[in-house]
């Protein structure tokens, strides 16, 4: 580089290797995740046993996959209320069609991913061509979905949960995919933490590495300058609320291949978790910044949060109170360390 | 001569209530520097946005390279070889240099980046535009605004395109920097591509142009003039449609012998500026002259309260400030005009009325409610005096056009009764007729008995407006005295002079 020779000048100040590292929007929640390790691990039994870590972790992976998909769509300038509600959806389509229609299970599946797809792309499409902010496009998707999920699923079955899925024909099939565990260390791994690490890592790649990423930031934070560099801001925006509605189907398959069953109302009221843990890991509400692995990390501070307190002997039902402390934290420091890279300049 | 390289005719773009283009005629050929002329409000940047296909005009036709041509959209603009850097900064803050530069085509392979591609690419064009030390991996959100408008440049070059279109990207520039693209148009012209040149900066026309197209409400006025010969006065009288005097009004009565209302003394703030001091008595202006990163907007900020100084004191009427304190300094009756509009200030979706009258909402409230009529009729006779354009108090700030949403946060500070005044950068973008009539209020309200501090690039500027000036190089006060004694060549020979002896940052400002 030609900076040796250049004259001292604040556009090249340099900028060490530390420096950059608290740059990162994920940073803070590095640290959090840190500080509530330790408390828990300190503070009570079970926390750091095999048995507690891998609670904590199949607690935090449902949530970190569906985090992870959420914060590039926050990223990307929108949000998706529907993306709880998915969860359950996905879930009940497969239970509805195999227990009650005998419908062959993959296909079934297929099914579930074509309609949450339809429904991701839908979203997108309303929001895009209505101009209508997406809060709210996506909170009329939610109750849609809610009320099917509740009076469709009673309508056909009679009840508003699933039951004899493992009597389903090759329902072992899909549960090795969606629903195994396996040993590490003495402690038990859910497969869905597998699938967490795969989406959060694919999620960083897509970011960090492809154009579609740089789109996603681009989309973000300046939609008009975008198109008239001309990117694809359409298919972006459609590309990112069906990413959440495949999260959506992929968990709604571990949580039901997990307990064999689904109910009617699963996922519902998930969707603010899922917004808080993308927040928590650095994702700004008004778009253009924020990173992947701050939304997973996020989500793992919300599992240990969730299995920490019982552990602790609290009553569980605090996890709320500390959720909204975590939020409203999370956004001082984000704003406090934004402006002080801003005063840096 | 040959053919033209780009045709416009006839062309009508109509926004709801305003005929903002009615009918254009534009002729570019390649191998020249075009330049579009005309007041704020003239229809140059909607004309600009219906050639990059960013809005759809109603009427008209352009015919590219002998062939009719139809922009649906941006994207069809750049394929068909037209690259646009537009007025209002557009970057992405949250992605790198390199990959601003190369959005929407990016050098990719199956879609993966190829990020030290695209990151040597970008060098390249950083380095052909004289700018090596901007890191093509460098967060865009951390560069200033002169940094942002590089990077834009590189875009626009990025394209490979026939016609490159810039709308005033000098505004945010200093003289070293103009000069470096002016550098590169040269080579872009020789090179046998077409640059179109907005600016409200007469003798950038003159250096740089080839010919002149003439805008006025909309309508082209004069096409086809030759750049360098065609008198300044004709061109101001085609822009305008009357006489504007170029003249700098100057102090007509002597200056009251009254105690300095704002004093600053031994101002210093660790890395930015080292002790400056100076008074300034009311009646008197005091002119702030320096390159763009020399330090001056962060001493008038210091003295606003806004950035908190680490040394010396503000001291106004008898009073000293409290540091890092804005209340304080308003409290104390300062105001100041940032230099930065565009983020420092306008509530772009509110009404021009709205948006002037927002830092002097106490005077109109009674018992907490605002008195509207009040706000509004005072509100107007702000924006009459510097010009707004349409006259219409009611209109949502967005659809001003850029010049005159300046206008808008200067009136806004007219408007309150301030006892100091620091301008920073008063006319950046705005035009010739009205930059006159805005000297003229400011010697005006000075006369009045304020206490004004002026700060410019244009060092001419800085002279004509003031009676004392200072010349800042590097964050230090290299010269000081009346403005009658110095020359701009003065002036420039002594911050090379400095700059010479420390060599330090020329950086831009932040
Ligand atoms: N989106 C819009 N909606 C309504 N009116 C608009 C819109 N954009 C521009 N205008 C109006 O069109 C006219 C031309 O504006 P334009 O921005 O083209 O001026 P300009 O010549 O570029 O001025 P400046 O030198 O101040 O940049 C102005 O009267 C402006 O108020
Ligand atoms: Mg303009």
């Amino acid at each position: 580089m030609a900076t040796a020779t250049a004259p001292p000048d604040e556009r090249v100040a340099t900028t060490g290797p530390v420096a950059r590292l608290l740059k990162r929007p994920e940073i803070g929640a590095l640290i959090a995740a840190l500080v509530v390790f330790l408390f828990f691990a300190l503070t009570t039994e079970t926390f750091a046993t095999p048995a507690g870590a891998s609670t904590w972790l199949q607690t935090s992976s449902t949530i970190g996959i569906m985090a992870v998909a959420v914060a590039l769509l926050m990223i990307g300038g929108e949000f998706d209320l529907s993306a709880g509600v998915m969860t359950g959806f996905t879930g009940l389509t497969v239970g509805v069609l195999t227990t009650h229609w005998g419908l062959n299970i993959w296909v079934a599946i297929v099914v579930a991913l074509a309609l949450a797809l339809a429904v991701g792309a839908l979203n997108g499409f309303m929001v895009m061509k209505t101009g209508l902010p997406s809060f709210i496009v996506t909170l009329g998707t939610f109750f849609v979905l809610q009320g099917i999920d509740l009076a469709l699923v009673k309508l056909i079955i009679g009840q508003v949960a699933i039951q004899g899925m493992s009597n389903v024909p090759y329902y072992d099939q899909p549960k090795k995919l969606f629903g195994s565990t396996f040993e590490v260390g003495g402690a038990t791994i859910h497969v869905s933490v597998i699938w967490w690490i795969a989406v959060t890592i694919i999620a960083s790649w897509i970011l960090m590495r492809t154009r579609a990423g740089n789109w996603i930031f681009a989309v973000g934070g300046a939609q008009g300058a975008s198109r008239q560099v001309g990117v694809p801001v359409f298919r972006t925006k459609i590309g990112l609320f069906m990413t959440t509605a495949f999260a959506g189907w992929i968990v709604g398959m571990l949580v039901l291949f997990r307990t064999s069953t689904v109910q009617s109302n699963t996922g519902i009221g998930q969707e603010f978790i899922y917004i808080i843990c993308a927040v928590v890991g650095g994702c700004l509400l008004t778009g253009g910044y924020g990173s992947a692995v701050g939304a997973a990390l996020g989500a793992l501070i919300y599992g240990m949060v969730n299995q920490g307190i019982p552990y602790s002997g609290w009553d569980s039902n605090w996890l709320k109170a500390v959720l909204g402390v975590m939020l409203l934290g999370a956004c001082l420091i984000n704003n406090w360390v934004r402006k002080r890279a801003e005063n840096a300049r | 001569m040959p053919a033209p390289l780009l045709q416009l005719t006839g062309i009508v773009k109509e926004f709801p209530g305003v005929r903002a283009l009615d009918g254009v005629d534009l002729v570019v050929r390649a191998g020249e520097v075009h330049c579009l002329l005309g007041q704020n409000g003239a229809g140059k940047s909607t004309l600009i946005k219906v050639l990059a296909g960013a809005y759809q005009p109603d009427e008209g036709e352009i015919v590219m390279d002998g062939e009719h041509a139809h922009f649906a959209d941006p994207q069809a603009a750049l394929a068909a070889g037209i690259a646009t850097i537009y007025q209002e900064l557009d970057l992405v803050d949250g992605l790198s240099v390199a990959d601003n530069i190369f959005l929407g085509h990016e050098r990719s392979r199956f879609g993966f980046s190829r990020v030290s591609d695209s990151n040597r690419a970008a060098r390249e064009l950083l380095v052909s535009l004289g700018h090596p030390e901007i890191r093509p991996s460098r967060e865009t959100g951390s560069l200033s605004a002169a940094g942002k408008q590089i990077v834009s440049m590189a875009r626009a070059l990025s394209r490979q395109a026939q016609v490159i279109v810039m709308d005033e990207p000098s505004a945010v520039l200093d003289p070293d920097e103009v000069g470096g693209l002016f550098r590169v148009i040269e080579d872009l012209r020789a090179s046998g591509k077409a640059i179109v040149y907005i600016s409200h900066r007469l003798e950038e026309i003159r250096r740089i142009g080839d010919r002149l197209t003439v805008l006025k409400d909309g309508r082209t006025v004069a096409a086809d003039l030759p750049a360098r010969e065609t008198p300044t006065s004709e061109l101001i009288a085609l822009m305008t449609g009357r006489e504007v005097s170029a003249e700098y009004p100057r102090r007509t009565t002597p200056l009251p012998d009254a105690e300095p209302l704002l004093v600053v003394d031994g101002l210093g703030r660790t890395d930015e500026f080292e002790d400056v001091s100076f008074s300034v008595r009311p009646g008197e202006i005091v002119g702030l002259a320096g390159l763009v990163g020399a330090g001056r907007s962060e001493i008038v900020e210091t003295v606003y309260g806004a950035r908190r100084a680490d040394r010396g004191t503000v001291t106004v009427d008898g009073r000293t400030l409290r540091r890092g304190s804005v209340d304080a300094a308003v409290a104390a009756g300062l105001g100041l005009c940032p230099e930065e509009r565009k983020s420092q200030g306008l509530v772009l979706d509110e009404a021009v009325y709205r948006n002037i009258s927002l830092a002097s909402l106490p005077r109109f409230s009674r018992f907490g409610a605002t008195r509207d009529s009040a706000e509004r009729s005072a509100a107007h006779e702000a924006s009459r005096t510097v010009d707004v354009r349409p006259d219409d108090p009611d209109r949502v700030v967005r659809t001003l056009s850029g010049g005159n949403q300046q206008k808008v946060v200067l009136a806004r500070w007219l408007l309150r009764s301030c006892r100091v005044l620091l301008l920073d950068e008063p006319t950046r973008g705005v035009d010739v007729g009205a930059r006159s009539e805005i000297y003229t209020l400011i010697r005006t309200l000075a006369d009045e008995g304020l206490a004004v501090v002026v700060v410019s690039s244009d060092i001419d500027e800085v002279l004509g407006l003031s009676d004392r000036v200072l010349v800042v190089a590097d964050g230090r006060v290299v010269h000081s005295g009346p403005s009658a004694e110095i020359d701009a060549h003065n002036v420039l020979d002594r911050i090379l002079a400095s700059n010479e002896s420390s060599h330090e940052s020329e950086g831009d400002a932040a």
